[in-house]
């Protein structure tokens, strides 16, 4: 044995080592989900229900104390480039914004005392609470919200998702084209007074402004030093940021004087360098660890010592789908997709697969969202139709016909496919005798195939940006919208949506939804999957109040801790 | 060997220049897009389109590339686009650092079994302790990283408590034992084979023999003439891994919660984050021409009739 | 090395022939070498006729029997779908079968050997162009470039790959042929430098020899020289590197299925086996599910590496 060989080796060892790859807790390799909330949080520490214990509202003796949680580097804590749930998660904590979400996901004042609305629905006069400040005690004023909304569209600024959550204001879009310096429909009245004019009425228009891109900043705070402003951000939330060290640990400490109620914690810290949660939660070093599907059988046991730590979250708002190109063939027959989507037996494949930590979906919007319909017609697993429906198509009886289907999947780290898909496909294989195959892809390549709508067939999720009917149903179908990655087209359908967009009166417009729905859950472009399920995470038994909540929503401020342990 | 060191460091300029050209090339050229990565599905062409133009991504990649090296020689390696708002440099260089430490600890911990397991199994050449010491280190050297990460926080953190189960302290703490460890134990059986083998070679060499002829005692000779011979090679090999000093894999980063490179290159080529993909191109490539130098460098240490220059290394 | 050095003229093979024909003899000799060779005759023979030695299909699926411990009907119990683990294993060694026969025959061994052999023989311009070419291109993270060419050039070779199977009759495509050829051929021009640098370093070694000043001085030509009297000399620690390398190429298959390159699911591969479950909490419930795959694997990977000792010790001219 020669040394140059050995040494050959060590070096082809590094390079071995240096590229075999796993995450250490592959929290059960999700799918990516919508796109920003593609979280990639370790513990996916879901947003989770309200807690067990009882909610006690903040008396004397409950202040104090440090949570300690395991969360991930986020990639900003600017809130006007945030694109994803990881950042938006701490930003919501630190920064704050003209309205916010509050426990019962009602859209509810923030820095905004209250606010009026023109009758046309266009013009909103936001006047300003008196007592809100920032971190550093500064008053907040109307001049400081303008600041905030030009920067945010600033295309300087290069915020990826500002035309999503600002474009309806009159002005934003010539600003962001570099027709205009100011926004035209922002207009300050006084000091405590702003007034903004939106293209259309809207009701959905307050839901986005609780987003981070509309939040406010101070000037000083950031033109002191533009650059790296953010590590010692001055903002308006309940949070301040007090130590932030990229990839190791992250402190939020309390802001005694937060107008909506300062937080009972000292301290939040997050660990960013990773690990494995569970094992964490176990020996006492964090407060909070989500369950993977390989724990859960265990924890579930009344036997075991975790099981009275369980906690159980609601569902987000979010739906796991199959795409299917409607232009591709054999997906350009409805009675094909039907036929596929009539062929799956989701309760057996929820209950025995996923161990029910997902509610079969029936159509497109989950259960609890604004305009969510319980009469919707869905598909029921019905195997005779699914084979009846499928030779009545263009394709007919002999399946050699049937042109070959790819499903094509990606992991938000990696690729993956769920073994969820993998039944789907031999159900489809047993019931109608079609096999279809997998292609696994990155997220990077993969979303630029999507976007291209270059997949045949595709597994994917999507979850709610704002509380609102047209973030599911008009993003996702609408002929003309760039996210309409199935190409579906359906006139009747754009002309609902379209209906919908301002119609204000509230019941109306959600019925125009629930039409398009069902509408759109006949022509079956998808195959609705999953809401995600009552996911089950561990919360220390002296932690209350922590809630859980569909959307990401500022919470820790409720969160209390007690000695006993 | 002055010249011959000098002529091979002009080649590194003229490496890095090839080595970053071509990363560049492939990320422009290769699929998916940074801007389109930040949006995620919410697929927007005009926004796209505009942040593009905005980072000069759009401009001639001659272009592009000739204002990176320049800001490069100027100690500038850009801004993240993932991480948005940091610079390359405070994002790589205290993972680098973390790493290399990491890889220290590791190599202590192959050097310090493999020599000794080496040592043993050549005294005891041919008999069945050198078949068992061998294969023991072997089957450390084949079980993958995948059971024992895991298996080893199973154990000494979960079952024990004796050990922490996650994260970054510095070198000397509790914390860096188990990723050591596991890093650390594949690479046992490559020094212990690479002792064993020298010290064979070392132990058949007229030198020896005529020490040994000579009356020293044993110890000197061993001490003296067979120990310090024969770990040579094994001297030369941690050279080698110089190459590799500032990387550490992801996976152990992810299963011990350590803040390294592994796993900030592997999230920059998901999200295709170039600046930092083209930064840690250039380091890698720096650290490996040198380590390749070393290496040449110490063949003529390990055999001297190759005499380095001339005719025969160019 | 330095007794190699030493290695007399008499000692030196003359002819090819004899030298091969002496060294399997010895290497048949030793037991170790044989046990290696039989174990891994026999999981590549498993993997080769998996369709035949399975007692289960690789996909059948039966939701009320997941994740069950190792029985008599499943010796290596089932996994999370109800699935026999053995029957798995077994096709996942057909994929590995795959995956280290094509990164033998396209070549990063051939390309290293040959112009390590350059390199060494001819040194100069020869030896400084191979070299730097080699610095660039092993450079590069490979995570990287992987993704780019499975990105840009794969379709097209599924294509081709799937026109042959139309014409043949085979299901190859689903075996991941298309992903392996790809991965190999493109990192055949990243990785052959290794293996090149380790030929060179003997060349420059063996050239200094004797029984090579001799061969020249009698007018035998370069090539002539190259093969008959270099090339054998340096074959212990070539083949000591290739059974590494495939060794390398068994484990790395973990991380490629991390990326989603290869096999595709449902057909299973020992990566992605490992790798869905590599996790504590696996580990501490359903350990069967990692142990199982980790355990053939690491025979594989063992026996490989131990394979490298004998046959570099039966190779070795100056070995007994």
């Amino acid at each position: 044995m020669g040394w140059k060989t050995l040494l050959f080796i060590l070096g082809s060892l590094f390079l071995i080592a240096a590229c075999s790859g796993s995450s250490s807790d592959p929290a059960p390799a999700s799918q990516p989900t919508a796109a920003p909330a593609a979280t990639e949080e370790p513990t996916q520490v879901p947003a989770a229900a309200q807690s067990a214990q009882q909610p006690a509202a903040g008396d004397g003796d409950t202040s104090g104390g440090k949570l300690v949680r395991l969360f991930v580097d986020p990639p900003t804590l600017d809130p006007h480039l945030t694109t994803d749930a990881t950042s938006a998660q701490v930003i919501i904590e630190v920064f704050g914004g003209l309205v916010t979400i509050d426990r019962d996901l009602n859209v509810v004042p923030d820095l905004a005392e209250d606010w009026d609305i023109s009758p046309d629905g266009r013009v909103y006069t936001f006047h300003l609470r008196s007592d809100a400040t920032f971190h550093d005690g500064k008053p907040v004023t109307a001049e400081d919200v303008r600041w905030s909304l030009e920067r945010a569209t600033n295309p300087l600024t290069e915020s990826p998702v500002v035309d999503q959550y600002l474009g309806d204001i009159v002005g934003v879009k010539e600003k962001l084209n570099g027709d205009a310096e100011t926004i035209s429909g922002v207009r300050v009245i006084d000091d405590k007074t702003l007034e903004i004019t939106i293209d259309a009425s809207k009701s959905y228009f307050l839901a986005k402004l609780t987003y981070p891109t509309g939040f406010v900043l101070d000037r000083e705070n950031i033109e002191a030093d533009p650059k790296r402003w953010f590590r010692k951000p001055n903002g308006t939330g309940p949070f301040k940021l007090s130590q932030y060290d990229v990839g190791e640990t992250m402190v939020l400490s309390r802001f005694p004087t937060y107008h909506l109620g300062a937080p009972h914690l000292d301290e939040v810290e997050m660990i960013l360098s990773g690990g494995t949660s569970m094992l964490m939660y176990e020996n006492d070093e964090i407060h909070v660890a989500g369950i993977g599907l390989a724990d859960l059988d265990r924890i579930l046991d009344p036997g075991n010592s975790l099981n009275s730590e369980l906690l159980q979250a609601p569902p987000t708002f979010s739906v796991q789908y199959i795409g299917m190109n409607v232009n591709e063939p054999p997906l350009d027959d409805v009675k094909v997709r039907q036929a596929l989507n009539l062929a799956i037996d989701k309760q057996n494949l929820a209950t025995s697969v996923l161990a029910d930590q997902v509610v079969p979906a029936n159509g497109i919007l989950p259960p609890g969202f604004p305009g969510f319909n319980t009469n919707l017609r869905g598909y029921r697993f019905d195997p005779e139709r699914a084979r009846q429906l499928l030779s009545e198509s263009k394709y007919g009886d002999d399946l050699d016909n049937i042109p070959p289907i790819t499903m094509t999947t990606s992991g938000s780290f990696g690729a993956s496919v769920s073994l969820d898909m993998e039944v789907v496909l031999q159900m489809w294989k047993k019931n109608l005798g079609i096999e279809a195959e997998f292609q696994q892809t990155e997220f990077a390549t993969f979303l630029k195939d999507l976007h291209n709508r270059r997949f045949q067939m595709f597994d994917i999720g999507w979850i709610a940006d704002y509380p609102d009917p047209e973030n599911f149903l008009d993003i996702l179908f609408h002929s003309e919208s760039s996210n309409n990655h199935t190409n579906y087209s359906n006139p009747q359908v754009d002309s609902l949506l379209e209906r919908a967009r301002t119609e204000t009166d509230e019941s109306l417009r959600f019925q125009l939804y629930n039409q398009a729905e069902q509408l759109i859950v006949d022509d079956a472009p998808w195959v609705p999957l999953w809401y995600s399920g009552e996911r089950f995470l561990l919360v220390k038994p002296n932690v209350h109040d922590y809630y859980l909540t569909p959307l990401y929503i500022p919470r820790l401020r409720y969160v209390y801790l007690t000695d006993e342990e | 060997m002055g010249p011959y060191i000098v002529r091979r460091l002009v080649w590194l300029p003229v490496i890095l220049l090839i080595v970053s050209f071509i990363t560049f090339a492939l990320g422009r050229f290769g699929p998916g897009d940074p801007v389109e990565v930040l949006m995620g599905q919410h697929s927007n062409p005009e926004v796209v389109e505009r942040i593009r133009e905005q980072r000069g991504l759009n401009d001639n990649i001659f272009v592009q590339y000739g204002r990176y090296i320049w800001n490069v020689t100027h100690g500038d390696f850009g801004e993240s686009f993932k991480y948005r708002g940091r610079t390359v440099g405070e994002l790589l260089k205290k993972k680098m650092w973390v790493s290399a430490q990491l890889n220290i600890a590791a190599l202590i911990v192959s050097v310090g079994l493999g020599v000794p397991v080496g040592l043993f199994a050549a005294m005891k050449q041919g008999t069945g302790w050198d078949t068992v010491a061998v294969s023991i280190t072997l089957v450390g050297q084949s079980v993958p990283i995948f059971l024992t990460a895991p298996g080893l926080l199973l154990i000494f953190a979960l079952k024990l408590d004796v050990l922490p189960t996650h994260g970054w302290e510095g070198f000397f703490s509790p914390n860096l034992v188990l990723p050591a460890v596991a890093m650390g134990v594949p690479g046992v059986a490559i020094i212990a084979r690479l002792t064993r083998a020298s010290t064979m070679d070392v132990v058949s060499q007229d030198y020896v023999r005529t020490a040994r002829a000579k009356g020293l005692p044993e110890s000197i000779v061993r001490n003296r003439h067979i120990l310090r011979n024969s770990l040579i090679p094994v001297v030369t090999t941690l050279g080698f891994s110089l190459a590799s000093l500032a990387f550490t894999s992801f996976i152990v980063e992810r299963f011990f919660g350590i803040p390294g490179v592994g796993n900030l290159l592997i999230e920059s080529v998901f999200a295709r984050d170039f600046p930092v993909i083209n930064a840690i191109v250039l380091i890698g490539t720096t650290l490996f021409v040198m380590a390749n130098l070393l290496v040449d460098l110490l063949y003529p240490v390990m055999d001297p009739r190759i005499r380095l220059g001339a005719s025969q290394i160019a | 090395m330095r007794n190699q050095a030493e290695a007399t003229f008499s000692e030196v093979p003359r002819g090819n022939r004899s030298y091969w024909v002496i060294s399997v003899k010895r290497l048949l000799r030793k037991k170790i070498g044989v046990a290696c060779l039989s174990i891994i005759l026999i999981m590549y023979g498993a993997g080769v006729l998996s369709p035949l030695v399975t007692p289960y299909d690789y996909n059948d699926q039966n939701l009320a029997e997941a994740k069950q411990g190792p029985s008599l009907t499943h010796p290596f119990g089932t996994d999370r779908l109800g699935r026999d683990i053995l029957t798995r294993i077994i096709y996942g060694l057909r994929t590995t079968v795959i995956i280290t026969v094509i990164t033998l025959i396209t070549g990063s061994l051939v390309l290293g050997v040959s112009l390590g052999l350059v390199a060494g023989y001819f040194g100069n311009l020869y030896d400084t162009i191979i070299m730097r070419v080699g610095e660039v291109t092993s450079a590069f993270p490979e995570i990287f470039l992987v993704l780019i060419f499975i990105a840009t050039i794969k379709p097209p070779i599924t294509e081709w790959v799937r026109g042959l199977e139309g014409t043949l009759g085979i299901d190859i495509v689903k075996l991941g042929v298309a992903d392996y050829l790809v991965l190999s051929l493109a990192l055949a021009i990243f990785s052959w430098f290794g293996m090149a640098r380790l030929v060179r370093g003997q060349v420059l070694q063996a050239r200094e020899n004797q029984y090579v000043e001799a061969a020249r001085a009698i007018g035998v030509s370069s090539p002539g020289v190259l093969f008959r009297h270099v090339l054998p000399n340096v074959m212990g620690p070539i083949i000591v590197l290739v059974s590494a390398g495939l060794a390398g190429v068994a484990g790395s298959e973990v991380f490629l299925s991390f990326l989603g390159i290869g096999v595709q699911p449902p057909t299973p591969s020992l990566g992605l086996m490992i790798f869905e479950n590599a996790s504590i909490s696996v580990l501490r419930t359903n350990p069967h599910l990692l142990l199982f795959p980790v355990g053939t694997l690491t025979l594989l990977l063992f026996t490989f590496n131990l394979l490298g000792d004998a046959v570099n010790d039966a190779f070795n001219p100056r070995a007994r």
